[in-house]
């Protein structure tokens, strides 16, 4: 004899205005099955919860119906107050007769009548449920991290620190991401590289910290807790225990200085033996497949030289792409960002002129390690500029190309601004276009002071077009500050370009099910309360991937992110959701509709019984396995067909 | 097999700028394009834009309605009516409130308007229908090293979201053909600039100094001559260029011709049957008898 | 609740902007709202240096409903319909199009039409083209018109009354 325990909450006056609380506890104390009915103003708040409990210790319950908000506010509370007054906590069944109810009509009387029928059928529901039991899986203590920029760094650092062995895989041939490329970072004007090697070193030599370098993850599989990740290893056609990073390799290279950098943005050659940038970590050379003339023709000259000129006889073109498998328990996505391409804005002339560059392109400029050591030279003549002009926002909060704002534009502009001021004197003209100026960040508003005094002109509006003349570069700018059109003529003019997602963001979101933003980021779980969280349970996001962002952000997200890994891999075991799909074996014919429909591949045909099995930890509880199932095998716990229709039955 | 269109000669190039209409029909046909005379066109109704776009909606829509009459798609050598028409129709197609509306009125002289043709200017129809490949086949007497500058104009170029036939802010299509013909295409800053045409309506003197100072850049830049595809730009350009030079202080002496007339010299075809002595601006320095 | 222009002592006319704007919306779809002030447009305005139009300033007064002073004003026949403003603007805003809209307007509220434009539009009513058959001189001094060239007839609305009485018609409808 089932004896079932009703709960009716007022919320307040959520409910309580629009629903006769009182006649609805009433009429429940009526229904079959029930044994008490009670009602409480606030039953998700202390007190509720021990009324809950002491009620069902007093009349010895076995089931609870909650009617209440939706099951998407409190669920997991009740459910855990149940189980802590001693019933299985999926014998808890929600009526939601607010949002669903109260909320939705106006007139009291048939609202009241609406909830009675609600309460009902949650009770022939409650009736149904089976105790079920959570089945545990075992959690691999081990993190995946995809992407060496900052954020993966720190996110790789503060879980190996908390004792987790760590595979880092970065797909260039060095660690360090954008913020390697940059010279100084804002607000402070820290030397990026002085701040970043440090950490890129510890990633190096940490005893939990496996460095994978040029390699791409191929495949993932699995689920929370136990994923199994296929690794492609790219051959650096060095072997990297013999290489001492001595560089007489690229010294030697037949095609020195003829290849376009891709770490200095376009600015510097290399040759096809190369250092991807003199702090890289690992400090291993690394041959271009694409470019090396060994590799793409089978010849170079009479024999490679940087085969000969390696005196640790570190070169080996036999090398092959290595597949590697780890076993992880959570994955971490920091896979940053790509710069947008500044012609699709064509008007502003970085087609049309050398002396049009972006901000990374300068900033690889005023680096000391850069292709012109430091200096500021015109690309098209190597002559110093006597006037320079920043335009921000070039393709960003534009409706036709990123609708977005990229958030470091303004700051780095800034930044670069106050560099170039130190490099080139007071007799240098420079010129910022900004749409607005945000500097939002602490010290910020500091640093933008700090700029305006410097004599630079600030011109509030958007040029129409960059104009090649001549000798150097003509900008119209209506300022609108002053109401006046100014006409520019500049050495230099530097772009801040949009921020957009990797170009291969969309086919990487594929071998992991996740969510993309309209925009073409990564999507959170929850933009204020889950902002490092995804759709997927045990992948987790950080840094630039997720949205625009500066360093600092994107460091807080790492470290986040590593938090968040951190409370799966610090258990043991994890419960798993028993609400959930299942197979009746007896009836289960093996066709395989379900295997096809399923979005989270939770579904399998086991060959030898000729019949579909659910992988308890992949399954979501979608239901379109149970839609699709033609022969009625396919159920889900607490939610099948006979179950709903009793509902049914009992509104109708 | 020959493509057909009907040509929409709009108001200026029929009654004033003889030299377009001669150069196209001269150099089209030899292409493989045949171009019908239509009887009952009337003007675009783009000048009358600012005084009541509703009647440049109609003036437009019935154009387009004759032609579907006829059953037959449109080339329209003038850029201001291509993009009245073009506009048109996608206002027409976008939004059939108005569409109603403005069928209701064509009633009155049997016109519908209901479906889409394809509607081209002498740029797309060269490079895109016809091809550079057919183009260079007629050349010959190609007109080597000739430094000409181009002039698009406005109205092909914008707004590209309703579709033009070249691209806004690279337009590269003349050059080709120019290459073709042995032209060697000159590039400039003020390539994108507009020749002033549209004030000639109410502020005359504004319209003049746009062109002047155009063909004044161009002047300096040692470049032989220009080309256009307008016959607004070219009366600007050329029938003005006098006019344009006094306005701007400035001795103007800039060969200016249509296309489809550099075109024309190319494929053999006499300067008199391309009205080359229509153009007022001094053609004769880019020598194009010579080339015979 | 209320808005002064200090400068004019004008209100805001939110019926007149909001007229302009579900004209703009049916033709176009951009709407000047959206506008935030870049001045990208005046920046490019091909007729600014010359007659100084601010498209980007037409849009500010639009939004504010500002509408008697811009449909009075001269400025707003300046235009030279380069269309750089629409291309380029970041927000999908026409200042071009409100132009249009503002000097439909000003006709439309009997303001008198400058310059050539009724001249055009009694040739359109008459023989259906801005203007007629033209005697031009060449380059060797010789006078021409169509007739002597070898080209074929005008095209010209066959029936003229039919056409004329469409176009009046037209003079008393609004967008």
């Amino acid at each position: 004899m089932r004896r079932i325990g009703v709960f009716v909450c007022h919320c307040g006056i959520n409910i309580a205005q629009n629903v006769d609380v009182k006649a609805l506890t009433e009429y429940a104390n009526h229904l079959n099955g029930v044994a008490v009915a009670k009602e409480y103003k606030y039953m998700c708040s202390d007190v509720g919860a021990t009324l809950i409990k002491d009620t069902i210790k007093e009349f010895k319950l076995d089931g609870v119906v909650i009617a209440s908000c939706s099951p998407r506010m409190h669920e997991h509370t009740f459910r855990r107050v149940a189980n802590d007054g001693g019933v299985n906590p999926y014998r808890v069944e929600i009526s939601n007769i607010r949002e669903q109810c109260s909320w939705a009509h106006s007139n009291k009387e048939q609202a009241t009548e609406k909830a009675k029928y609600l309460v009902r059928s949650a009770v022939s529901k409650a009736l149904s449920l089976e105790p079920l039991k959570p089945s545990t899986l075992k959690v691999i203590p081990e993190a995946l991290v995809i992407g060496g920029g900052i954020a993966g760094i720190q996110t790789s650092l503060d879980l190996a620190n908390d004792g987790f062995k760590v595979h880092l895989v970065e797909r260039d041939p060095s660690i360090g991401g954008h913020m390697a490329q940059l010279d100084k970072t804002f607000p402070t004007l820290d030397c990026s590289s002085c701040i970043l090697t440090p950490k890129m070193m510890e990633v190096a030599h940490h005893e939990n910290i496996e460095l994978l370098t040029y390699a791409e993850v191929a495949s993932i599989e699995g689920s929370i807790g136990n994923y199994t990740v296929k690794i492609k290893k790219k051959p650096r056609y060095v072997d990297v225990d013999k290489c001492t990073g001595c560089g007489d390799c690229a010294t030697a290279c037949r095609l020195k200085d003829r290849i376009v950098s891709e770490f200095n943005q376009g600015m510097g050659k290399r040759g096809a033996a190369y250092m991807p940038f003199p702090q890289a970590v690992p400090l291993k050379y690394v041959i271009d497949d694409k470019k090396c003339l060994f590799l793409t023709k089978g010849k170079c000259g009479d024999e490679p030289l940087c085969k000969k000129a390696c005196a640790q006889q570190a070169i080996t073109f036999d090398q092959k792409e290595e597949l590697i498998e780890r076993k992880v328990g959570a994955i971490v996505i920091a896979t940053g960002y790509d710069v947008m391409d500044p012609t699709l804005v064509y008007e502003y002339g970085y087609d049309q002129s050398p002396d049009v560059i972006t901000t990374l392109e300068m900033e690889r400029l005023i680096s000391s390690s850069g292709p012109t050591k430091g200096e500021i030279l015109r690309p098209s003549n190597q002559q110093k500029p006597k006037s320079v002009t920043f335009i921000l926002c070039v393709g960003s909060r534009d409706e036709t190309q990123c609708t977005w704002c990229c958030r470091i534009g303004c700051m780095t502009a800034l930044k670069q601004v106050y560099l170039l001021r130190e490099k080139l004197g007071e007799d240098v003209e420079i010129n910022v276009c900004y749409n607005d100026l945000r500097s939002f960040g602490k010290g910020y508003e500091e640093f933008y002071r700090k700029v305006r005094g410097l004599h630079t002109n600030m011109f509030r509006g958007r040029p129409s077009e960059v104009r090649p003349m001549k000798e150097n570069l003509k900008i119209d700018i209506f300022d609108t500050t002053t109401n006046k059109l100014f006409e520019i003529k500049t050495d230099l003019v530097i772009l801040v370009p949009a921020m957009m997602p990797r170009s291969d963001a969309t086919e990487f979101s594929r071998l992991l099910h996740l969510t993309l933003s309209g925009d073409g980021f990564f999507l959170e779980a929850h933009p204020k309360l889950r902002p490092v969280d995804t759709f997927v349970n045990g992948i987790f996001i950080a840094g630039c991937c997720q949205g625009p962002k500066d360093i600092q952000d994107t460091v807080s997200q790492g470290s986040a992110a590593a938090s968040r890994a951190a409370t799966i891999l610090s258990q043991e075991e994890l419960e798993i959701d028993p609400l959930i799909a299942m197979v009746d074996e007896d009836v289960c014919t093996g066709c395989g509709i379900c295997v096809e429909v399923c979005p989270y591949e939770a579904r399998t045909l086991n060959e030898r019984k000729r019949i579909a099995e659910v992988n308890d930890a992949l399954c979501a509880g979608c239901g379109g396995c149970i839609a699709a199932c033609p022969s009625n095998a396919s159920t889900h716990k607490n939610f099948t067909k006979k179950q709903i229709m009793n509902m049914v039955d009992d509104i109708m | 097999m020959k493509k057909k269109y009907a040509l929409f000669p709009g108001c200026l190039m029929p009654t004033e700028q003889y030299a377009y209409e001669l150069s196209i029909r001269e150099t089209l046909p030899l292409l493989g394009i045949e171009l019908v005379d239509v009887e009952g066109f009337s003007c675009c109704g783009e000048p009358m834009k600012s005084v009541n776009q509703l009647l440049t909606l109609y003036l437009s829509a019935r154009n387009l309605a004759i032609a579907e009459k006829h059953h037959l798609d449109i080339f329209v050598p003038c850029a201001m009516c291509h993009l009245a028409l073009t506009e048109c129709q996608h206002v027409l197609e976008k939004n059939p409130a108005i569409k109603e509306r403005i069928n209701g009125m064509l009633a009155a002289e049997d016109l519908q308007y209901t479906e889409k043709r394809h509607i081209v200017h002498t740029v797309d129809l060269l490079y895109d229908e016809i091809g550079i490949q057919k183009i260079k086949e007629h050349v010959k007497k190609p007109l080597q090293g000739l430094k000409i500058a181009t002039h698009y104009g406005c109205h092909i170029l914008r707004p590209s979201e309703i579709g033009r036939p070249d691209d806004s802010e690279n337009p590269q299509k003349i050059e080709e053909i120019l290459k073709a013909i042995g032209v060697e295409p000159m590039d400039y800053p003020q390539k994108l600039d507009c020749c002033g045409a549209p004030l000639l309506a109410n502020l005359p003197e504004s319209a003049l100094t746009k062109t002047g100072q155009k063909l004044q850049a161009i002047q300096e830049l040692q470049i032989q001559g220009l080309v256009d595809v307008c016959p607004w730009c070219h009366k600007m350009f050329d029938s003005r260029q006098t006019k344009a030079g006094e306005t701007v202080a400035a001795k103007l002496e800039v060969p200016v011709v249509y296309l489809t007339q550099l075109l024309g010299v190319a494929f053999g075809i006499s300067a008199e049957k391309l009205g080359l002595d229509l153009n007022l601006s001094p053609v004769e320095k880019l020598q194009l008898e010579a080339a015979k | 609740m209320s808005i002064i222009d200090l400068t004019s002592m004008g209100e805001p006319q939110s019926e007149l902007r909001k007229e302009l704007n579900d004209r703009l919306t049916k033709l176009q779809d951009e709407i000047s709202d959206y506008c935030f002030q870049c001045a990208k447009c005046t920046s490019g305005c091909e007729a600014h240096k010359l007659l100084e139009l601010e498209p980007h300033k037409i849009v500010a007064l639009l939004k504010r409903g500002l509408l008697n002073e811009l449909v009075n004003a001269d400025v707003i026949w300046t235009c030279m319909t380069c269309l750089k403003c629409r291309e380029r603007c970041p927000q999908r805003v026409a200042p071009v199009e409100i132009l249009f809209a503002l000097k439909n307007m000003a006709v439309a509220s009997g303001k008198q039409i400058p310059g050539k434009y009724t001249g055009m539009l009694q040739s359109i009513l008459s023989i259906g083209l801005i203007q007629d058959i033209q005697q031009v001189t060449t380059r060797s001094n010789k006078t021409m018109k169509r007739d002597e060239l070898a080209l074929p007839p005008l095209s010209k609305p066959t029936d003229a009354a039919k056409f004329q009485a469409g176009i009046m018609k037209i003079a008393m409808e609004k967008v």
